[in-house]
């Protein structure tokens, strides 16, 4: 395990939209079988910070290491910009994001998502895609609906095959941005469940998420951030069950 | 040929010979539509994509030349390529004269320019409307904008813009009858020199209105296949 390089780490990432700076100087090492649960009030920055370790969102500063390796920036006129879009495309693709929206293409079957980057980025063979395919849908229990469009599936089941998506690509660390907000609630359970899965057989996961539960009983470290800086961050029985900061006290108290 | 010339017998009109006439035009407006509808599309696709491009002098010129073939009568168009084409200095001294002499070229041009300027908008607006959240997932997922492109945006763009296109394909049809204006022999032509002859203006348009009918519910048919094919995910699950 020691000479492992840590799947993912962020020093001190800043990050401004215009005037308003909305990341500011946040940092984070996800070692490997971490779950790291990011919680905090909509526009505490925490989609945003999740946008950052992809980049989708280019930080203003800060490093970023992925797999001991650093992702090198250049300043141009238009701001920070990655130096080198290969290193950015490698890097990707050890992180595997799963969507609020679940973004599954929607012109492909269920199957055809799940291996489409597998072979076009990561060069397998197309028998050995769809094999590995078959097996993760199995895994996240959509068998049955390898050849459905995600326009015939339910958000559920689109979220669980977006999870299968994101699995195909044997990911370092799997990025979830709010997977189950946009989800009715009767689907949520299900979606849960398989990250439950996925954190027990030792996925490093990074999770923004309002299922306080979820956080409670599956992270290993829970970051509280509020305006762009991390408030409260620890183990779980420290921050959700003994919260010291006010506001987190505020953030967890029971709405209704 | 027996059953042929006992359809034709007793017909003053549509004599073999007025028949071939028909056939001729019916080959010259099918070669006229399919090959400026073919090169057109093969012009409108990167001018499509360019035209979705950052730069001001990439994006321009191609809004430009899009602007002004939509925004002009094709009759216009056409006069213009077919009758300007002269006034080029040294062109009749060119191997492209014998072609440009004809009526065929100048026309097939014209017809070219024309749909690829509005395959080119229809196009661009098909990319332009793919879900952010697809092209995000793709470039989360480590695709280039390339391989982004190729992969997830035209295939997703090309289903969208099927419905229109097909529309442009018919409308490219019926917009082809007016290459007979400058002497082309095709369907239309045919039908004015059958009407010319025996001055029967109803049975030699109508007959030729009927095959532009069969061959626009050919069209027609071939685009309801496709999309019956390309657009399924587009359907709610039906069992």
């Amino acid at each position: 395990m020691a000479d492992n390089p840590i799947p993912l780490e962020v020093r001190n990432i800043k990050k401004r939209f215009g005037d308003t700076e909305v990341l500011k100087g946040l940092s984070l090492q996800a070692r490997k079988g971490d779950v790291i649960t990011l919680i905090g009030a909509s526009g505490s920055g925490k989609s945003t910070f999740l946008r950052c370790m992809n980049l989708l969102e280019q930080p203003d500063e800060g490093d970023l290491i992925v797999h001991g390796e650093t992702v090198q920036f250049k300043q141009t006129r238009h701001g920070r910009e990655p130096a080198d879009w290969k290193q950015v495309v490698r890097m990707r693709a050890k992180l595997s994001m799963v969507f609020q929206s679940f973004n599954l293409w929607a012109h492909m079957t269920l199957l055809e998502n799940v291996i489409e980057a597998p072979i076009h980025v990561l060069g397998k063979s197309k028998k050995e895609a769809i094999e590995h395919g078959h097996t993760l849908l199995e895994r996240v229990g959509l068998t049955e609906r390898a050849d459905a469009y995600p326009a015939q599936m339910s958000g559920g089941q689109q979220q669980r095959g977006a999870i299968a998506r994101a699995l195909a690509m044997d990911p370092e660390v799997m990025l979830f941005d709010e997977p189950t907000s946009a989800l009715d609630p009767e689907l949520v359970g299900d979606v849960l469940k398989v990250m439950h899965g996925l954190a027990d057989e030792g996925r490093t996961m990074v999770v923004v998420t309002h299922e306080m539960g979820f956080a409670r009983d599956v992270s290993s470290q829970v970051i509280y951030l509020h305006q762009g800086l991390v408030e409260e961050a620890g183990p779980p029985q420290d921050v959700l069950v003994n919260p010291t900061s006010p506001r987190l006290k505020q953030f967890l108290a029971p709405k209704y | 040929m027996e059953w042929f010339n006992a359809l034709l017998a007793g017909n003053r009109i549509f004599t073999p010979n007025t028949i071939g006439f028909y056939w001729e035009g019916l080959v010259t407006t099918t070669q006229l539509v399919f090959l400026s509808l073919l090169v057109g599309l093969v012009l409108a696709l990167p001018l499509a994509i360019l035209r979705g491009s950052k730069h001001k002098w990439i994006k321009l010129p191609i809004y430009a030349f899009t602007y002004v073939f939509r925004g002009t009568p094709l009759l216009i168009q056409l006069y213009i390529i077919y009758y300007g084409v002269v006034f080029f200095d040294g062109i009749q001294e060119t191997f492209l004269w014998p072609m440009l002499r004809e009526a065929f070229y100048p026309a097939l041009i014209a017809f070219t320019l024309n749909t690829a300027a509005y395959t080119t908008e229809i196009f661009h607006g098909a990319i332009k409307s793919t879900a952010r959240g697809e092209i995000e997932a793709a470039r989360a997922y480590g695709m280039s904008p390339g391989l982004t492109m190729r992969r997830i945006i035209l295939p997703s763009a090309f289903r969208r813009a099927l419905p229109a296109y097909g529309n442009e394909v018919i409308f490219m049809l019926h917009a082809s009858a007016i290459a007979s204006v400058v002497t082309l022999m095709d369907l239309t032509g045919a039908a004015r020199f059958v009407y010319a002859r025996y001055y029967a203006p109803f049975e030699a348009f109508l007959f030729a209105a009927a095959v532009y009918l069969c061959l626009t519910f050919a069209i027609l048919f071939f685009f309801r296949y496709l999309e019956k094919r390309l657009l399924a995910h587009l359907r709610p699950q039906s069992g």
